[in-house]
């Protein structure tokens, strides 16, 4: 085997490619179902040994290495490449991405077993797919390549999401993400054209030179990091396009742990990170950024603490750690963001898989009918609650470090706003997990006397259909089979290797080491803030001390404007049904009547005038010789005259 | 006035009289008379310009064939000869106005022009020096005229083959 | 005797043709209209010819006799054949080309 990282990272990202292929061609194949799903898998495990080789390879060396094809060819050089472009920052996420990949397909295969081969079998092509669209965005070496992938990133999670198409919440949940991204996209595609423009290449490894040697124009470069910036905002789902991850919950579990944890949403932040030089040339619009981003967590969590759907909360937290991360990149440390990228992607992974592995099991997303689940499903309980606890950025655990980074980051870049909203933010994070931890998993059943019946009488909650709705056999609870836990444990033992190394020992990845210097008080009060959070969640939904009723009601209006989802979807719906649809019906009239008007009175008068033309060919030999006579007539008088 | 002058005058109300004969005469028969009255004007008028042998081509394949043919045709078309229907058709008014506009605008440009007024000298014998012209410089066109020929007479042979 | 009276009869000769061949609605009677026009410019030919002292428009005259014969003969028998698939040999019946 060749040590030479682009190599590998290249098999890492054709394997899933090649299976896609043989997926989607090989119909007969794909049908079978499981078969499909196990070459899948494999091929899912050679990328990611392959990514690990790369890392392994690529070492402490941050020497980029590129393998480039020419792709459109132009004059002199070529006017775009496709390749890979392997460095510290990409083999990390690449690892991370095939990671995340492997295990949601090994955990999809027991948490889809009830899945006909048909439906297996397509599951599984939309997955290589995605794992390759995504790993093409990781290791692209030019923009164009990685609005390429982008979009395919943003055509899988559609295709994911609405991967139960029959049912209508699932549909149209998959064309609010795609619309919601595409909106930002249409941003970010104009970025990349406008930096063509005034930069003339596409290439990033070009641009960071450029950047290095002060040769890039300056001027406009504020409106193309916006665009950039407007279609990470997209994908990572920032104020107020946060409004499709919610949403995207419809799609079965598995998919949602993929796409918050390793993809989708995470490619923004990469985003940012990868050009986090051009965006450090503009700071007005790093100073949007990280306002946003503080924005987006706050709003995010306020939203999280209200909801009793558990994918809900896992969704809205995703949100609000997007938010943090933006933050960070806005306040100008974009490894900070980066690092907590990797971290999150591990523990919301868990935290996705274990919330998956619950509802497999009791059959409902909404907290209000578990309870005391700890006792039946015990591994399952240990596993969410280190998911939790790194959330919480508790040490020892995955989140504690980063997220200190994050928080130090915001102080260091002179952004005490956001900082401050931040360390609200930690507490609200602190609060909502521990209210799902305690209301699922302890406290009084709500599951076991009535589960049976539950699922025969009473409707499926939230226009659940069969599919995501346990069979008979789940009455049981019990914790997952083994192809579930199997993800769950390797997640949550990195997690915790993560945790306790980083606590102990320092940063994990030497490009992630802290860049400025925290002030020594952070420490104790973030720490702090999140466990005066569990403690109201444990005081609260645990000792029943304080009675959610009245806590609630202290935050009446709060509460209220957080259940409406503070109208950002009303806002949404307003500007389409008002503004746009009026819009679209003047410009329809407009075509209809005036533009079609014209065009057919053009063409009924060219008719009529030929009808009254064609009167003058009277077919008879004299009339012509008669117009011969004038038109000559004609001549000799215009040559008299003239 | 010489006498030519005369002659030429005399001519020419001839043959604008039975031109005008011509095209005006309700009974297609009589026009062909006064056809040929013109055609042998016209020879006439050759002669008045020292081209006998024209004169006489003029006389013989004109008067004398074609108008041997047109009789014919007139005979095999119209049922009745003398036959009084009307020969004109709407277009009298405007065609005699674009002729006649035409005509001024011809006969305008001709008088505004200097023309020659002397006759150079020719050959004595113009017969001989067309014979030789046309055998010597213009032999091609005298050649693809004898093709034309052919292809008119077997044209007109194919026309009037009987009906199968 | 100058050119000018030679070319402003033949001028008068072309333009009464012409108005036989605009006019009249027998075929025949337009074939004379096309005599007569042709007849014109034979006269043109053999006057320019006589006071260019040039034997060439003499000997074009000649062809065009030919020719003219050529094209009445062909024309008459277009004309019996007309009549004989029409029954008609008025010009202003003869109207297939009708836009």
């Amino acid at each position: 085997m060749r040590t030479d990282p682009g190599t590998l990272a290249l098999v890492s990202l054709l394997l899933p490619l090649a299976s896609f292929f043989v997926l989607a061609i090989v119909a007969p194949f794909r049908r079978l179902g499981r078969p499909a799903a196990y070459f899948s898998v494999l091929c899912a495990t050679g990328a990611f040994a392959a990514a690990v080789m790369a890392w392994l390879a690529q070492g402490e060396s941050t020497i980029p290495t590129l393998h480039l094809w020419e792709w459109l060819p132009g004059q002199g050089k070529s006017l775009a490449t496709v390749g890979v472009l392997v460095d510290p920052d990409s083999t990390v996420m690449l690892m991370l991405v095939t990671l995340v990949a492997l295990l949601v397909q090994v955990y999809s295969l027991g948490y889809l077993h009830e899945e006909p081969p048909k439906g297996l079998g397509r599951y599984y092509t939309y997955q290589s797919l995605f794992a390759f669209s995504m790993m093409g965005l990781v290791l692209s070496p030019n923009l164009l390549q990685l609005f390429m992938c982008w979009e395919l990133v943003g055509l899988c999670s559609y295709l994911l999401i609405g991967f139960w198409y029959p049912k209508p919440e699932a549909a149209r949940a998959a064309v609010k993400a795609f619309w919601t991204t595409k909106l930002g996209d249409v941003g970010f595609l104009i970025g990349i054209v406008l930096l063509w423009r005034s930069a003339g290449t596409f290439d990033l490894t070009e641009l960071h030179a450029m950047v290095q040697s002060s040769t890039l124009p300056l001027a406009g470069l504020s409106i193309i990091t916006f665009c950039i910036y407007l279609g990470a905002a997209g994908k990572s789902a920032q104020f107020p396009f946060h409004v499709w991850l919610p949403d995207a919950m419809e799609g079965p579990t598995p998919v949602s742990a993929l796409i918050h944890a390793a993809t989708m949403v995470t490619a923004g932040v990469y985003l940012l990170h990868r050009t986090s030089w051009l965006f450090a040339l503009t700071p007005d619009v790093l100073l949007i950024v990280a306002w946003v981003g503080a924005f987006t967590a706050l709003l995010a969590a306020v939203l999280a603490c209200v909801q009793d759907d558990i994918k809900r909360v896992l969704a809205y937290s995703t949100v609000s750690q997007l938010g943090y991360m933006m933050a960070a990149i806005g306040a100008g440390f974009s490894a900070a963001g980066f690092f907590h990228l990797l971290t999150h992607g591990l523990f919301k992974a868990l935290l996705f898989l274990g919330a998956g592995a619950v509802i497999h099991a009791v059959g409902t997303n909404d907290i209000s009918k578990m309870g005391g689940l700890a006792r039946k499903m015990p591994i399952t309980a240990i596993v969410f609650l280190i998911g939790t606890l790194s959330l919480a950025g508790i040490p020892f655990f995955g989140g504690y470090l980063s997220k200190e980074e994050i928080l130090g980051a915001m102080w260091a870049g002179g952004l005490p706003g956001p900082f401050a909203v931040l360390m609200l933010v930690a507490f609200l994070t602190a609060f909502y997990m521990f209210r799902v931890v305690f209301l699922a998993f302890y406290g009084p059943s709500h599951v076991a006397a009535s589960h049976g019946e539950l699922v025969m009488t009473t409707p499926p909650d939230e226009g659940k259909i069969v599919h995501d709705q346990p069979g008979p056999h789940s009455s049981h609870l019990h914790d997952p089979p083994a192809s579930m836990l199997l993800p769950l444990l390797t997640l949550a033992a990195l997690a915790m290797f993560v945790g306790i190394y980083s606590t102990l020992i320092g940063p994990l990845l030497p490009a992630e080491a802290a860049e400025h210097a925290a002030p020594g008080w952070l420490t104790p009060s973030a720490v702090g803030v999140a466990v005066v959070g569990i403690l109201l969640a444990w005081l609260t939904y645990q000792r029943r001390t304080i009675n959610p009723e009245s806590l609630a009601s202290a935050f009446g209006p709060i509460r209220t404007a957080a259940l409406a989802k503070f109208w950002v979807d009303d806002a949404f719906i307003f500007v389409y049904e008002r503004v746009l649809l009026t819009f679209a019906r003047v410009v329809g009239w407009t075509d209809r009547y005036i533009v079609d008007g014209v065009l057919n009175m053009v063409s009924a008068w060219t008719l009529t005038a030929g009808d009254d033309l064609r009167t003058i060919q009277t077919g008879k030999a004299q009339d012509y010789v008669y117009g011969v006579a004038v038109g000559v007539l004609a001549l000799i008088l215009w040559m008299k005259l003239s | 006035m010489t006498g030519e002058a005369v002659a030429f005058y005399a001519l020419s109300a001839m043959l604008v009289v039975s031109a005008l004969a011509v095209v005006l005469s309700k009974n297609l028969f009589h026009a062909v008379l006064w056809l040929a009255l013109a055609l042998t004007g016209t020879a006439g008028i050759f002669l008045l310009l020292d081209a006998e042998f024209l004169a006489a081509v003029q006389l013989l394949l004109y008067a004398g064939g074609v108008v041997t043919i047109v009789v014919f045709a007139i005979v095999v078309t119209e049922r009745l000869v003398g036959e009084t229907i009307t020969q004109t058709n709407r277009r009298i008014a405007g065609g005699a106005l674009v002729c006649g506009a035409l005509l001024w605008l011809l006969i305008t440009t001709v008088l505004e022009r200097p023309l020659a007024t002397e006759r150079p000298i020719m050959p004595d014998d113009l017969t001989k020096a067309i014979g030789e012209s046309v055998l010597t410089r213009f032999v091609l066109p005298f050649e693809l005229l004898a093709v034309l020929m052919l292809a008119a007479l077997l044209g007109a042979i194919y026309f009037a083959r009987p009906e199968e | 005797m100058g050119l000018q009276p030679f070319l402003v009869l033949s001028s008068a000769l072309f333009c009464i043709g012409l108005f036989g061949v605009i006019t009249r609605r027998n075929t025949i009677g337009i074939l004379l209209g096309i005599e007569l026009m042709l007849n014109s410019v034979n006269i043109n030919l053999v006057a320019f010819s006589r006071f260019n002292g040039s034997v060439a428009g003499m000997v074009f005259t000649v062809f065009t006799i030919s020719i003219t014969v050529a094209e009445m003969a062909l024309g008459l028998a277009i004309v019996i054949l007309l009549f004989r698939v029409r029954r008609t040999a008025m010009a202003d019946h003869l109207d297939l080309l009708k836009g």
